[in-house]
């Protein structure tokens, strides 16, 4: 149908722009602390707030849009590649100055989160962003937090400015292998989305040293930056996709990395075969996992994965694997092994390892504390010993233990010592032996 | 024989009880129990607290000499919540304080009944403090007052007070507690107050500006259009934000 497009009103746009905006994981407001001046509206927390959450179960924290959903680009996976038609629109500065700024204020959303197609040209889309920014921080006096992506492409001196009305900022590695992105994304290139990626990093660096010579130097990102890639697009496996995340860790000092199943919004040939059980979800959890396992645990993506077996087990969790894989560290003495380990023991988070590391200070620990200070104890009893006793008897053997991890639900085995009470009920058969079996 | 003390549930009231008990029976077995939710025993001698403004302070400079900030604030948390036997976990962990070495680690000793109760209590009323800094929503009333009606289980107000004047210092904004009928009112470039006892003007709260219908509309449509319909998943969605909150949010009405 030929029409001439008439102006579109708010709604719609934010209607489209905010759908074509869904598909980018980042909603997070972490990362940095600030206090409002007093002048205007806003402040930041550090473990973030999150409003709400869709019907996907996914947090709401930032009003989540592109800026247009116009682009020159045709990358394969995108709604919004140039090939594809579908209505476009752009909001003015203007407009996204005021929405943000009114659903701040009735305590909807957190911030901003700016995206946007390639409008033109990086450089032009990339100065609207900066218009967008300016205009936010400068003339509505916004001091919420601002997540927006740069541009790859775009003139550093335009990111650079960008970077210090922003939070944090971002550019999507899109896909795992530099293959990959030439084959769906055949007008982006690896170099292309690094090049700003380093400049971001070098700024905050820079930018650290400054703020410790002058105090109130303007800060550059003070949140970090971060990153996504879609899974199952391609095939590669989760072992190349989680070395890239190592790599982009170490390397770029990035603060995160996303990761997004892949949902097919455009049929096209070079996408493998698509299941029909829908997008990747477990796929994605046990990379989420493994990620984890990177940042706080002190794991190496080499440790959980390797060319021979490249990708997740579906059933148990990559902590779980890697220990039934090294059995012969295990059973760990949880009064004595050294903080590193308890941490590699599965059912041992950060926050109980370093309780148990406090705790065993003033006395020894038995399992009954362990179960108080948070230790998951279905998990970890396999592989840990109390004053050199075992919870329950088990034997150190890979079969066994996986064996006992999936099929009694992840439930303590009967028997476990004290710890384990069952109801009795009248119909119960009341030989006396038993029940004080049971009680023991 | 055991002294109860009975005062009101309220931060003067509770404070109050804990300045008597403390001056007359912190060497020997004494309780503080909530008007009205007293639960009469043998062997116990009941006594109303006459509540004055006076002990708060004294009480709060005693337990921040002694106990610490943090503990102080604990304290505070904790008198905040629902329970009935706050004000007597409160007194009996003040007494194991003094039993110990340094009074200040009294919130490490979660081994006592007492002081893991407190431990708990302050939890459940700071987690709810955060849940409702997350979901509170404002609706513009016709004289650009930013207005909210909650109904937490605990009084949380006074904890969610600093955050909101600082996000809006220039805004009027409003936040009405049901559950507790408390008022928490900013005015623009002043501090918040706190007004207990008053009834919410129904008719003049539901008088909304000309714009807060559209800007209720754009939210909604933001709300539907942002979730992945492929990975749509209501459970997650409830373990995340659970049911209870959702009466006075906008994206749900």
């Amino acid at each position: 149908m030929d029409c001439i497009q008439t102006e579109m009103t708010l709604y719609e746009k934010l209607q489209i722009l905010s759908d074509a905006a869904k598909y980018d994981v980042a909603c997070t407001s972490s990362g940095v602390d600030r206090r409002g001046d007093g002048n205007g509206m806003g402040n930041c927390s550090r473990a973030g707030i999150c409003h709400s959450f869709s019907a996907d179960g996914r947090c709401i924290s930032l009003l989540k849009i592109l800026f247009t959903n116009e682009c020159i680009y045709d990358c394969k996976y995108c709604v919004n590649r140039s090939s594809n038609d579908v209505v476009r629109t752009s909001f003015t500065p203007d407009d996204i100055c005021t929405l943000t700024m009114e659903f701040y204020r009735r305590n909807y959303i957190e911030g901003l989160f700016l995206s946007s197609g390639i409008l033109k040209s990086p450089d032009y889309t990339m100065e609207l962003l900066y218009v967008t920014l300016y205009k936010l921080r400068h003339v509505y006096n916004f001091q919420g937090y601002i997540h927006v992506k740069a541009i790859p492409g775009a003139d550093t001196r335009l990111i650079r400015l960008t970077g210090f009305l922003a939070d944090r900022m971002s550019v999507n590695v899109e896909l795992p292998t530099a293959e990959g992105l030439r084959r769906l994304a055949p007008h982006k290139s690896r170099k292309n989305i690094l090049t700003p990626m380093r400049f971001v990093q070098d700024g905050m660096r820079q930018n650290r040293e400054e703020i410790t010579l002058y105090r109130n130097a303007p800060r550059f990102v003070p949140a970090g930056q971060s990153t996504q890639m879609i899974i199952g697009a391609t095939q590669d496996t989760d072992y190349h996709i989680l070395s890239t995340a190592e790599a982009l860790y170490k390397k770029f000092d990035l603060k995160r990395v996303f990761y997004s199943a892949f949902v097919p919004v455009n049929r096209d040939s070079v996408f493998p075969a698509v299941s029909h059980d829908g997008p990747p979800l477990l796929r994605e959890h046990r990379l989420y996992q493994a990620d984890w396992l990177l940042r706080f645990y002190h794991f190496e993506a080499a440790e959980l994965l390797d060319e021979k077996n490249p990708n997740f087990n579906i059933f148990l969790d990559p902590k779980c694997c890697w220990a039934l894989k090294h059995l012969e560290l295990f059973p760990v003495e949880i009064n004595r092994a050294e903080y590193r380990m308890l941490l590699r023991v599965p059912g041992i988070g950060c926050k109980s390892a370093s309780r148990i590391v406090k705790a065993r200070r003033m006395g020894n620990l038995q399992f009954d504390d362990l179960r108080k200070i948070g230790v998951v104890l279905k998990r970890a009893l396999y592989f840990i010993t109390c004053s050199g006793k075992m919870m329950c008897p088990t034997k150190i053997e890979e079969d066994y233990i996986t064996r006992n991890l999936l099929n009694t639900k992840e439930r303590i085995p009967e028997g476990a010592g004290s710890l384990n009470y069952r109801q009795l009920t009248l119909f119960d058969d009341m030989d006396p032996e038993k029940a004080r079996l049971t009680f023991q | 024989m055991k002294q109860v003390y009975i005062c009101h549930d309220t931060v003067t009231g509770i404070y109050s009880a804990l300045y008597d008990a403390w001056k007359e029976s912190r060497n020997r077995e004494a309780g503080i129990e909530l008007r009205g939710k007293t639960q009469q025993q043998l062997f116990c001698e009941y006594r109303i607290v006459e509540e004055c403004e006076k002990k708060v302070p004294a009480v709060q400079r005693m337990i921040k000499r002694y106990m610490g900030y943090n503990t102080y604030w604990d304290f505070y948390l904790a008198i905040l919540s629902d329970d009935n036997e706050k004000g007597d976990a409160v007194f009996r962990t003040m007494q194991e304080a003094r039993r110990i070495a340094d009074s200040t680690r009294i919130m490490d000793h979660l081994g006592c009944p007492a002081v893991a109760k407190v431990f708990e209590l302050s939890r459940r009323v700071s987690n709810e403090a955060h849940i409702y800094k997350e979901v509170i929503r404002f609706r513009e009333l016709e004289n650009g007052v930013l207005f909210s009606e909650i109904s937490p289980r605990t009084k949380i107000l006074a904890c969610i007070a600093e955050h909101f004047a600082d996000r809006f210092p220039l805004e009027n904004w409003m936040i009405y507690d049901k559950t507790h009928k408390a008022f928490l009112a900013h005015r623009a470039g002043a501090e918040c107050r706190l007004i207990c006892g008053e009834e919410l003007n129904k008719e003049s709260a539901s008088r909304i500006s000309a714009n807060q219908k559209e800007y209720e509309e754009l939210w909604k449509a933001f709300f539907e259009s942002i979730a992945v319909k492929e990975r749509e998943n209501p459970k997650l969605q409830r373990t995340h934000l659970p049911k209870r909150y959702r009466r006075e949010m906008t994206e749900f009405s």
